[in-house]
């Protein structure tokens, strides 16, 4: 990618001095972001009675991370996220596609109204939208007699919407940096608008899917808001679910519960990993690229 | 929105439809089928989405903050009784009875929302100086940054909530063994969760603002700072009049996108705090949620959302704003 390696070279200029001060800053700033992390990870291997108590394990616990598995369903709260968010990506960041795509090639006349109101969707409380959210479902699953709430794909469209409008307007500036010749070039050779987007648009525009994928995942994987209302006892995602090790009134088993938790944040964290100089690379170039 | 995403920086505002095929809305419409006439029915099913599952909701809940619903009445949401402005009159006129409540929220809310945010811009931008420099494993190190920023709230408030446990915390622990606080400080009641929560908030969602500082930063071409370098500026100078005038839109983007996205961040006091918090961290998402899925007065709690939205308003303007400079007209 042309843009990653130009914001890549800009922004190695060499320094000279101050080497070891760097260093000493740069493992402070390691220090801080990890030790929470640690402390999860040691309280995870601690045993039930001691746990959450103490800094370091009496012994090490490793059945914390067999147990967790039957104290909740956590089996099934995995899955039922890793679905969900899934789902939310891939369909998201196509749909979005479609609508960037006409955002960045065409003039039409509500287009800056239409771009207004994505942005201006970032400042609305999700919580003013939760219970008129759960009316329309309500009164469209009495209309035509499906079941919404408590389904897959109900919480899926939902989580799918609030991606949009930030998915749309990213990749409407990543697909207004790509060249228009050759979908050009495609169109006068014969080529129907939905081939060109398919075979022309589509694979130049992966860098940016990925990205818009990976925030929708995020935000189905991170929400709690509307799985609370939205998932069944069946379709429970792990941000709800994990509420259950602390639930009921028995004493929290912090040290499951440390453990579920790393477990739910390991898809985010690889995922996220994996293409994160992307991401940093793509939000330059949304800076930069017109 | 339940998540403000990673918007772009706007050093340079892109603008997409630059290079676009420039039909002008005026223009005498093109037949059906030909390859210049927009295709709207890609975006159709975003537009139909948005329109049912973001703005048909924002206009329900405004109706809705005019009516007394609630757990009797939801069942005909249409037919319940309509009492106009009480709402508002009950949480806005001083001395009305969810007065006090309200603006307990909204002064909570505020508090977390801008001590979080001030506390993380140095933060973030210190983070982002630093890695932007060639550094032996830097790779590394701006990954590694990235980890509190991905991990989930629900998992970031859990652990949190264990590290300030009082007495067996480790916050509390550490405190008493450098003897700068009791053993027996409370975190999670009292005034000082709003300070727990803070601390939080803080942890999990700097790498936000040093992700868009990092990327403003790698726009600014190396030969200025040689410029400035030969014209004698030394780093302090150079951070002061080259780094800091070409990141300043960027870093206002940055700030009231994390003050929009802390102010309506309900899972961190949610799961922190439970559904009865402290007054000090009883911020308005969570306070909403409680009249309206706790207590059943949906009317209430649409009247309380509404008035959280209109606060909103303020930064939402000024980063509208922001993003459309240089907008095409």
């Amino acid at each position: 990618m042309a843009v990653a390696t130009s914001a890549r070279r800009s922004g190695s200029r060499p320094r000279s001095g101050g080497s070891a001060w760097h260093y000493l800053a740069a493992v402070a700033y390691l220090a801080f972001v990890l030790l929470p992390i640690g402390y999860m990870v040691l309280v995870s291997l601690q045993d039930s009675v001691t746990a959450g108590t103490v800094l370091v394990p009496r012994s090490i616990h490793w059945q914390t991370f067999a147990e967790m598995w039957a104290t909740v369903d956590l089996g099934l709260y995995l899955r039922n996220s890793l679905l969900i968010a899934t789902a939310t990506g891939v369909c998201g960041s196509i749909l979005a596609l479609g609508a960037a795509y006409v955002v960045a090639r065409f003039r039409f006349r509500f287009r800056n109204t239409f771009r207004t109101s994505l942005l201006a969707t970032q400042a609305v409380p999700g919580v003013l939208l939760l219970l008129p959210l759960f009316v329309i479902y309500v009164v469209v699953q009495h209309a035509l007699s499906v079941r919404i709430v408590g389904s897959y794909y109900g919480v899926v469209l939902t989580y799918m919407t609030f991606a949009l409008p930030f998915s749309i307007w990213l990749l409407s500036v990543y697909v207004a940096s790509l060249p228009k010749e050759i979908e050009e070039q495609a169109l006068v050779d014969g080529a129907h608008r939905y081939d060109v987007l398919r075979y022309v648009t589509f694979p130049l525009a992966v860098p940016g899917l990925v990205v818009t994928f990976i925030f929708s995942f995020l935000l189905a994987w991170n929400d709690v808001l509307f799985a609370s209302v939205l998932t069944s006892p069946v379709t429970r995602t792990i941000g709800v679910g994990l509420q259950n090790y602390v639930a009921d009134n028995t004493l929290p088993l912090w040290n499951q519960l440390m453990a579920a938790s790393i477990v739910s944040a390991i898809p985010a964290v690889v995922l996220f990993m994996i293409v994160q100089r992307w991401i940093v690379a793509g939000l330059a170039a949304g800076s930069t690229k017109g | 929105m339940i998540t403000g995403g990673p918007e772009r920086s706007a050093v340079a505002v892109p603008q997409p439809g630059q290079g676009a095929v420039g039909r002008s809305a005026r223009a005498r419409p093109l037949p059906r089928g030909s390859p210049l006439r927009a295709p709207y029915w890609m975006m159709a099913p975003s537009v139909g989405l948005l329109a049912f599952i973001v703005f048909l909701p924002i206009l329900i809940a405004f109706y809705i903050s005019l009516t007394g619903l609630n757990q009797y009445t939801i069942g005909d949401w249409l037919h319940a009784p309509f009492v106009g402005l009480r709402h508002y009159v009950d949480t806005l006129q001083p001395g009305g009875p969810f007065a006090s409540s309200l603006f307990n929220s909204v002064k909570a809310s505020l508090a977390f929302s801008l001590l979080t945010t001030a506390l993380i811009m140095p933060i973030a931008l210190g983070a982002a100086l630093l890695f932007n420099q060639s550094l032996r494993g830097r790779a590394f190190f701006r990954a590694m940054m990235l980890v509190p920023y991905i991990i989930p709230t629900f998992v970031n408030a859990i652990l949190w909530r264990l590290v300030f446990m009082n007495g067996t915390g480790v916050a509390d622990q550490l405190l008493s063994a450098v003897h700068v606080g009791s053993r027996e400080t409370f975190w999670l009641i009292g005034p000082n969760s709003l300070w727990a929560m803070v601390m939080a908030d803080v942890w999990a969602a700097w790498p936000f603002v040093y992700l868009m500082s990092l990327a403003a930063l790698q726009t600014i071409p190396g030969e200025l700072y040689d410029a400035a370098t030969i014209d004698g500026a030394n780093g302090a100078r150079r951070f002061l009049h080259v780094t800091l005038p070409l990141i300043r839109p960027t870093l206002g983007l940055a700030v009231v996108l994390s003050t929009i996205n802390h102010f309506n961040n309900f899972t961190l006091p949610y799961v922190m705090f439970g559904i009865s918090p402290p007054e000090q961290v009883n911020v308005l998402p969570l306070n909403i949620f409680v009249n309206s899925f706790v207590t059943f007065n949906f009317g209430l709690g649409a009247a309380m959302s509404v008035v959280a939205l209109a606060i909103m308003l303020t930064p939402a303007v000024i980063y509208l704003r922001a993003a459309r400079v240089g907008d095409e007209s």
